[in-house]
Parts: C-alpha cells; sequence; structure tokens
C-alpha cells in the first residue's frame, strides 16, 4: 500500500471536516465535563493544517510530522496542544528517511504518538482520556498485524479498537483534568478529547482503506 | 450652614461619580474591571504583558520579547543560559531574577497558567549564547510538560539543553496540581546558585549539577491567611474565616495539610519549621533560611516570623548563616507566608555570596 505525504495531508483535511461538522456534539460534551473549549481549540488547530496544506505537501514524511505537530501546538493551545505535539514528534523521529506510510510503518507511528503523549502528559490508559482510543486502536491494529489479515482487514480493526476505546472513557473516571474534581468525575459521560481523537482514527482508516482498495485492483 | 454643606458635599459626590461614569464610557472597548475587584489593571487580558513591559521600562538592562513574553537580559555574557518562568501572579518571581549572576531569561504564562512550548523555546534561543542552556522548573504538571516539550523542540535545532525540577514543598506529598511535590520559594535559592556557577564560567553539566545540589537541598513550608484574587476571575478561588489559616497551602490556593485558628507567630514558626526538620534533617552544618511573603502581608510581620524561626533554630541547633527576609515568590495578593532552608556546604555558601544584579536580589 502506498500512502504518500499528500495523502496523509489530504487525511488531515478530511479530519478537519469531521471535527468541524461535530461542533454541536463536542461541545456539548464538553461542557459536561470539561471547561467547553475542546472543539473550538482542536478546530483551530486542524484549521491551521488545512489552510497550510499546500506547503505541507512537498515536504519529507519527518519535516510534515514535524510540522503538524507545531502547529498544533499552537493551534489547539493548553494541554491538548502539547499532546498532540509531542505525539507528532515522536511520530516524525521514526519518519526519518521514509516517505510512504504503509501499514507496518502506521503501526510504528501510532505507538510513537502514544508514547509521545503518555510520556509527556504523564499518564497512561484507564484516565478518561484520548489515551484511551489511541491505545486501543494501537493494540488492535498490532493484533491483525500479528495475525497476518489483509490490509484492509487490519485498518477496519483499528477503527474498531479506537471505537471500543473511546467508549470505554464513559465508564471511567477521570484522574486528569477539570472532570476529575466533579462529584461524579464525570461517570457516564464519553471524554470529548477521546471522541475527536476517534474521529482522527476513523478517518484515517477510512482514507487508507480507499489506497489499499486501489493497490488490490492493480495486483 | 452645616446642612448646606453637607448638601454641596453631596452635590459634589454626586457630580464626581457621574465625571467618572462618564470617564469609563469614554475608553470605548475596555472592559471595566469587575465589581468589587480593587486591582490597578486595565484589562484582565493585558495584566501579563502591561506588567512586562512595566519591568523593561524599569530596568533597562532587560528587554521585553512581546508575544512570547520573555523578560531577557540585555548583555546574556559569554555562559550558560539559565531559563526559569512558569505561570505569573508569583512576581518578583522570576522576571525579578532575571540579570548578571542569576536568570538569563524568564518566561511568564498568564496568571497561574503555565506558559507554552514555543514561549519557553523563544526563551532558550534569547539565553543560548552557544553554550547550552539549562531550565529550572517548579514541579507543576503543566510546567513540567510545557518546558521539557521546549526543551525536546531545542535539542532537535542541536541546542544542549538540561533541565532541573524544583520539589522544595513539604506540605503535601501530592497536589492538584503538580505531580509529587510542588516547586516554591526554595526556588530562588536554585536560581541564586545556578546564576553564580553560570556567571563563573560553569559548563552546563555543572551549573545543572550545581543546580540540583541546591535543589536536593532546599525544603520550604508555608501557611495562608486569606486568599487572592485573579484578575481575570474576579473573586476569591476559595474562602477561609476570618479567625482561619491553613497550614500548608500553595502558591495557587491549592489545599494543604489543615485549616487551623491564627496563632500567634512564635506557634506558626514552630509548626511550619517542625514540618520542615520532619523531612529533612538540617542539624549539623549550615543553612540559608529564606522567610517568604506571599504578597499580602507586611515586612513587618514577616521579620517577626523571621525572629521567631531564628530563635527557634537555634534551639533546634540549627546555625543559620544567610538570611533572606521578603516577597520572593508571592500569590498575588495572599496574605501568609513560607519558610525556606537551604542545607550548605562551601561550595553552595560561595555561589550564594557571589555578587548578582537583578530587580529583586542583589548581593
Amino acid at each position: 500500500m502506498t500512502f504518500s505525504v499528500k495523502d496523509y495531508v489530504d487525511y488531515c483535511v478530511s479530519a478537519a471536516a469531521l471535527i468541524a461538522e461535530n461542533k454541536d456534539y463536542i461541545t456539548e460534551l464538553d461542557a459536561v465535563t470539561g471547561d467547553g473549549d475542546h472543539w473550538a481549540n482542536m478546530n483551530m488547530g486542524f484549521q491551521q493544517i488545512v489552510d497550510s496544506r499546500q506547503e505541507l505537501e512537498n515536504i519529507s514524511y519527518a519535516d510534515l510530522f514535524k510540522k503538524i505537530g507545531m502547529m498544533m501546538m499552537k493551534g489547539i493551545g493548553g494541554s491538548s496542544g502539547v499532546l498532540y505535539g509531542s505525539a507528532y514528534l515522536s511520530a516524525s523521529k521514526i519518519m526519518e528517511d521514509v516517505d510512504n506510510l504503509d501499514i507496518n510503518r502506521l503501526s510504528q507511528v501510532i505507538t510513537a504518538m502514544l508514547e509521545g503523549i503518555c510520556k509527556r502528559g504523564n499518564s497512561g490508559p484507564g484516565m478518561k482520556t484520548m489515551i484511551d482510543t489511541l491505545d486501543a486502536a494501537a493494540s488492535e491494529l498490532k493484533a491483525a498485524l500479528t495475525e497476518g489479515v489483509d490490509e484492509r482487514k487490519a485498518l477496519e480493526r483499528m477503527e474498531q479498537g479506537a471505537k471500543r476505546g473511546m467508549e470505554s472513557t464513559a465508564r471511567m473516571e477521570a484522574v486528569r483534568g477539570r472532570a476529575c474534581y466533579q462529584a461524579d468525575k464525570g461517570v457516564g459521560h464519553l471524554d470529548p478529547g477521546a471522541v475527536t481523537m476517534y474521529y482522527q482514527l476513523k478517518t484515517l482508516s477510512d482514507c487508507m482503506q480507499k489506497n489499499a482498495g486501489t493497490e488490490k485492483q492493480m495486483e | 450652614m452645616a446642612s448646606d454643606t453637607a448638601k454641596n458635599l453631596r452635590k459634589e459626590c454626586a457630580a464626581r461619580s457621574r465625571r467618572t461614569i462618564r470617564l469609563n464610557s469614554l475608553g470605548a472597548g475596555v472592559s471595566a474591571p469587575k465589581r468589587g475587584m480593587k486591582k490597578i489593571i486595565n484589562q484582565p487580558e493585558h495584566v501579563v504583558s502591561e506588567m512586562l513591559q512595566g519591568i523593561a521600562k524599569a530596568y533597562p538592562a532587560l528587554i521585553y520579547t512581546p508575544g512570547v513574553e520573555v523578560i531577557s537580559r540585555r548583555n546574556q555574557g559569554d555562559q550558560v543560559g539559565l531559563v526559569s518562568g512558569g505561570g505569573s501572579g508569583h512576581e518578583p518571581a522570576h522576571a525579578g531574577y532575571v540579570g548578571a549572576g542569576m536568570l538569563s531569561a524568564a518566561v511568564s504564562g498568564n496568571v497561574f497558567a503555565s506558559p507554552s512550548p514555543d514561549r519557553v523555546l523563544e526563551g532558550i534561543h534569547l539565553a543560548n549564547t552557544g553554550k547550552g542552556v539549562l531550565l529550572i522548573i517548579k514541579n507543576y504538571s503543566g510546567d513540567i510538560m510545557n518546558f521539557t516539550m521546549a526543551q525536546e523542540l531545542a535539542e532537535m535545532e542541536n541546542i544542549p539543553v538540561r533541565a532541573v525540577v524544583v520539589r522544595d514543598d513539604v506540605a503535601v506529598p501530592d497536589s492538584t496540581f503538580s505531580t509529587g511535590r510542588r516547586g516554591i520559594a526554595g526556588t530562588v535559592f536554585v536560581h541564586k546558585c545556578a546564576g553564580a556557577k553560570a556567571a563563573e564560567g560553569g559548563s552546563l553539566d555543572e551549573v545543572a549539577r550545581v543546580a540540583q545540589k541546591a535543589a536536593d537541598n532546599v525544603r520550604s513550608m508555608g501557611f495562608a491567611m486569606t486568599p487572592c484574587i485573579l484578575p481575570g476571575v474576579g473573586k476569591p478561588g476559595f474562602v477561609l474565616a476570618e479567625d482561619e489559616v491553613e497550614i500548608g497551602m500553595g502558591i495557587h490556593g491549592e489545599p494543604g495539610v489543615e485549616r487551623t485558628a491564627m496563632r500567634p507567630s512564635q506557634e506558626i514558626a514552630r509548626i511550619l519549621v517542625d514540618k520542615i526538620l520532619a523531612d529533612y534533617d538540617f542539624t549539623g552544618g549550615e543553612t540559608a533560611l529564606m522567610i517568604n511573603g506571599l504578597g499580602g502581608t507586611p515586612l513587618m510581620e514577616l521579620y517577626i516570623l523571621e525572629n521567631d524561626v531564628q530563635d527557634y533554630l537555634k534551639e533546634k541547633g540549627i546555625k543559620v548563616y544567610s538570611t533572606f527576609v521578603g516577597n520572593f515568590m508571592t500569590s498575588l495578593e495572599m496574605a501568609g507566608s513560607s519558610v525556606s532552608l537551604l542545607k550548605l556546604d562551601d561550595e553552595l555558601k560561595l555561589l550564594l555570596d557571589a555578587p548578582c544584579d537583578t530587580p529583586a536580589l542583589k548581593r
């Protein structure tokens, strides 16, 4: 499967659109457990990538991830910005001299992002955050690849894992952020950060499946 | 006659308040300070940048970089750079410690909010003379996250960066804002020792070693008597009863160890010192003592507390080599104080005595 820098930028544009569409839903979720600004922050970060898409399409993968990291850090701002920035900086380090994101490399990228976020945030799965989505996606993809399923199936499983991880946050008590000061610690509500992370992984899975499909037809 | 005067006075007052209203309405686009909040500010959103502009105007040896909210030395010398910072509202920390013999640059976030990594990175750029940069970080999760991210970004630009984390507050093992112990007023001792080492030409490794040594050997304990009001919020973040104090409260109003009735200075001195001594053995050798005001406590009271702390330390057989009394790391207008003790060896003694020239500390 080939997934070029341009394909990745196209994926970011699609993810930006999905996030933009869900303004009311995310803001509503965040109003229950957080500051109410998560959607606005995520949207601003992704719109910056959309605005710079032409500049981003013609650079290396390592530079692309570095640039996206910086844009997210400044555009999203706050803790989420730093955590997304850390995710992409970690990912850029394993993309040195690589010009294609195949499925095995994707698994490494997702794992590197997960490690980057956990290390920076001094957190892990089970704390009702975006990590729960990313962690479930990473392990599901890894398991699928170990089982040797085809690329399209592996990407589907990554998306299903992400969804399961996102849904699991509804049952969790918050340990980080504003929700942990509330009496119910946010139990019963999805974490908005876990939802926007799911939007990204779902879009990435969809975009990459299209390319996996083309390749198969060509064979 | 008397009633006439009263009438005139009332008229005058009414006219004045009308003028005040007109004056306010003149400044279109200027949001008036929140009702009931008496603060010398223009707009809550501008407090940090306007304060830093003021600092730069008062001290020509310092430069203010707008946007990233950094105060740095005009002349960085030929030395390892020293960068610290954190949320605003703790003045003179940290911009007040920028100058010869202490920090190279201080990065300010909004009030009680950590500065973002791009700001810290700019601080690193301004401080870097090619010999590397040491970051002195107070142990709050936001500061750790933003400063270590900036460190990583600087390292990607091949700038050698080291970081030392200060966690001197013995009050609580963990708090709402931190992972592990908080960094408070003892940080100023770390600035002083590391700054002196850098000024005498120490390498990045040497400066980091000295900073770590100071951080390892300093302990602090504080208490609060009144809350503080954030300019953007307009009301206190917590309430203390008229006759109540909170032992161990953090410099952002984070919960401490216990709330208790107001006590005489001698008793407060014992409570704070006992808590410090329970954590670290300061007997034998010499110490530096800091009595820090949280912003709303008069110097008179700080000296009274200092007098009692000195007496109690003497009773405990602890020798004070050098004493610092004043507002070193505040919490806006919070009333209260903290006591810090730094265990000294010959090296730290020399570094503590070395000259420095900053707005808030001169030796």
